[in-house]
């Protein structure tokens, strides 16, 4: 494994120093690598990502650095010990998300399409949609700041053909 | 969201994204959001990618009954069961009023009841999610005939396929009904299915074929019937091994192949003995192939109880070989001291093992022949008078549900849509009545007459 150490500015300024291979979950990140257009005590700017979301993002790459090497690993490591792997990983995803707030998510999945992370991306939207699963039309309009193009009829008429789900 | 406004805007692709990760049921209630999105959620794009996101996270669909009185729940199905110790139900719907002798049939993520009382005697398709249901038109067949659903997945159809005389030599022996069509009838099968004695298992359709269990007429052993869904073809296959485990099963003298009569007289004191729903074989799709398996438990000389598995795999559709496992099940207290049975097999090739009946704590187990591990997750949350010991409901699993909008949209269950508005033997507002959000645990009105027709067959059929 290789641990080159690259830097990456937040829009806001902020320096973070990350291995390669955390990095190189994103796939912009890798192009910028594999075209040798980073340069070594340079850091990548992202002007995208602010200092707080890129911190998460850097979290969730360290972690999963590991499990993306198990092409290699995984002849050799046993499948107890792969699930055990993926429990911790999973856990670890699950608690990494807990806390964060609707909004916090949204800038994340922002960050991870910029960033090209699919795995990430993944991740963010499930949790969304978890979270808002339940919500009424009224509250999804405001959170994805949808405009109601419906005349009051129509509404009806469709909440009619899908009055089960309202129940 | 108070930052929102500074924030740029999430782009559409991403909404999709995180909408195509949705239940069904946000889908159809998200249909009001707005123009736009409406038509979306129609497209073929969504609906595709919708179910390429659901097939990843497949659901264990539970019907529990209870004197004729069906409710469905869901849990997610974990792929990899040694994650999750405990998932909990979501309760989608109840249906009332089911007075069939056979189990509901599942296929592709719908229902097919064939003799309802809200039908009056007649087969009903619902989607167990929605509560949706159509009422398919009154079918003259014999009494102990049975009812199948098939799913044509080039076509994106579903087909039902019934019984009717299937032993008779002057009349048909199935009628078909295709659902989508703007008047739901049967007609009759233009390639006739040989004839055979009577079916002996529910249905399974894997990859657009329905095959189920049947004793062959007079003189020949057991056959696989399967029926393409699509070309509407009927096939017998080879299921000698059936007939020797069905004779077995019932700890007689070994079936001696030669004196056909003997087995013949087996046959009918099986039937005689015990309703052939209560075969303890079920058909499954092991890893896109046909399997049965059948299950036993065997005391052994310590006291213990443990549970074995007899799986046989149609290796060669051609060929019709079969091929046979044996699995005794690793010790496990739970499964020793209550009832399970058999719900089917994953896509990854775990068997799923389901408690018989609504208790607390309940579990399902999966387990993986290939690795010989099992499993036990805690499935919580079909409420508290489900979970009362003297209400006790029965449980029928079904692997892999797998939502898919198009089973959602109106144009399959249309007809159904208006007949239950009309049909119904309901006068409240709702024209679906069979849905309702109430919590299990206030199902206060057990008004329905039909579920005590139904109490006597049942008690036998539970015994075991």
């Amino acid at each position: 494994m290789s641990s080159n150490m690259i830097m990456l500015k937040s829009s806001d300024g902020a320096s973070f120093e990350i291995e390669e291979a955390a990095a190189r979950k994103s796939k912009i990140i890798a192009n910028m690598i594999e075209v040798e257009c980073v340069d070594e005590d340079k850091a990548i700017p992202l002007q995208n990502v602010t200092g707080n979301i890129l911190a998460l993002v850097i979290e969730y790459c360290n972690k999963h650095i590991v499990d993306d090497d198990d092409d290699v690993a995984t002849e050799e490591a046993s499948e107890e010990e792969e699930e055990a792997k993926k429990k911790k990983v999973d856990d670890w995803e699950a608690e990494f998300m807990n806390s964060m707030s609707l909004e916090t998510m949204f800038e994340l999945l922002l960050a991870a399409n910029y960033l090209n992370i699919k795995s990430l991306i993944d991740l963010v939207c499930q949790t969304i949609a978890n979270n808002i699963k339940d919500k009424t039309p009224e509250e999804v309009r405001k959170i994805f700041s949808i405009e109601n193009d419906f005349t009051p009829e129509e509404e009806e008429e469709i909440r009619k053909e899908n009055a089960w789900a309202f129940g | 969201m108070k930052r929102r406004s500074i924030m740029e805007p999430i782009p559409t692709d991403l909404i999709t994204e995180v909408f195509s990760r949705l239940p069904a049921k946000s889908i159809a209630r998200f249909r009001t959001l707005s123009k736009q999105w409406a038509s979306k959620f129609s497209s073929t794009d969504f609906t595709d990618l919708f179910l390429r996101r659901s097939s990843n996270r497949p659901r264990l669909l539970f019907g529990v009954k209870k004197c004729g009185e069906w409710l469905f729940f869901s849990s997610p199905q974990p792929q990899n069961p040694s994650l999750s110790s405990v998932v909990a139900v979501d309760y989608h719907i109840k249906i009332s009023g089911d007075v069939s002798k056979y189990i509901c049939g599942y296929a592709s993520g719908l229902i097919y009841f064939p003799d309802m009382c809200i039908a009056h005697g007649a087969p009903v398709i619902c989607n167990p999610i929605s509560g949706m249901y159509g009422i398919l038109p009154e079918l003259d067949r014999y009494r102990k005939a049975r009812g199948f659903l098939g799913f044509d997945p080039i076509e994106k159809q579903f087909k039902a396929l019934s019984e009717v005389y299937a032993f008779c030599d002057q009349r048909d022996h199935h009628q078909i009904l295709t659902l989508g069509t703007e008047e739901l009838s049967w007609r009759s099968s233009t390639i006739q299915c040989p004839k055979y004695d009577s079916s002996l298992s529910e249905g399974i359709c894997i990859n657009g074929v329905l095959y189920y269990l049947a004793d062959s007429v007079r003189d020949l052993p057991c056959v696989i019937v399967s029926f393409d869904v699509r070309s509407e073809e009927f096939k017998f296959i080879d299921a000698q091994c059936f007939s020797e485990q069905l004779a077995e099963t019932h700890e007689r003298p070994p079936l001696n192949l030669e004196g056909q009569d003997v087995m013949e007289m087996l046959l009918a004191t099986m039937r005689m003995d015990r309703p052939t729903n209560t075969i303890k074989l079920i058909l499954v799709n092991y890893k896109g192939k046909l399997g049965a398996i059948y299950w036993k438990y065997a005391n052994n000389a310590d006291g213990r109880r443990t549970l074995e598995l007899r799986m046989w795999v149609l290796e060669d559709v051609e060929k019709q070989e079969w091929l046979k496992n044996v699995y005794t099940l690793p010790e496990n207290e739970v499964l020793e001291s209550c009832d399970f049975s058999v719900a089917g097999v994953t896509a990854s090739g775990d068997i799923v093992l389901s408690m018989k009946h609504v208790c607390k704590p309940f579990y399902v187990f999966y387990f993986n022949p290939e690795r010989n591990t099992l499993q036990s997750v805690e499935i919580q949350g079909f409420g508290a008078n489900l979970e009362a010991p003297e209400n006790r409901g029965t449980v029928y699993a079904f692997v892999d549900h797998v939502e898919d909008l198009s089973v959602f949209d109106a144009k399959q269950l249309k007809s159904s849509i208006s007949h239950a508005t009309h049909g119904c033997c309901n006068k409240e507002e709702q024209p679906t009545f069979h849905y309702e959000k109430a919590k299990t645990t206030e199902r206060q009105d057990m008004k329905e007459t039909v579920g005590k027709m139904k109490t006597e067959e049942e008690g036998d059929n539970e015994k075991e």
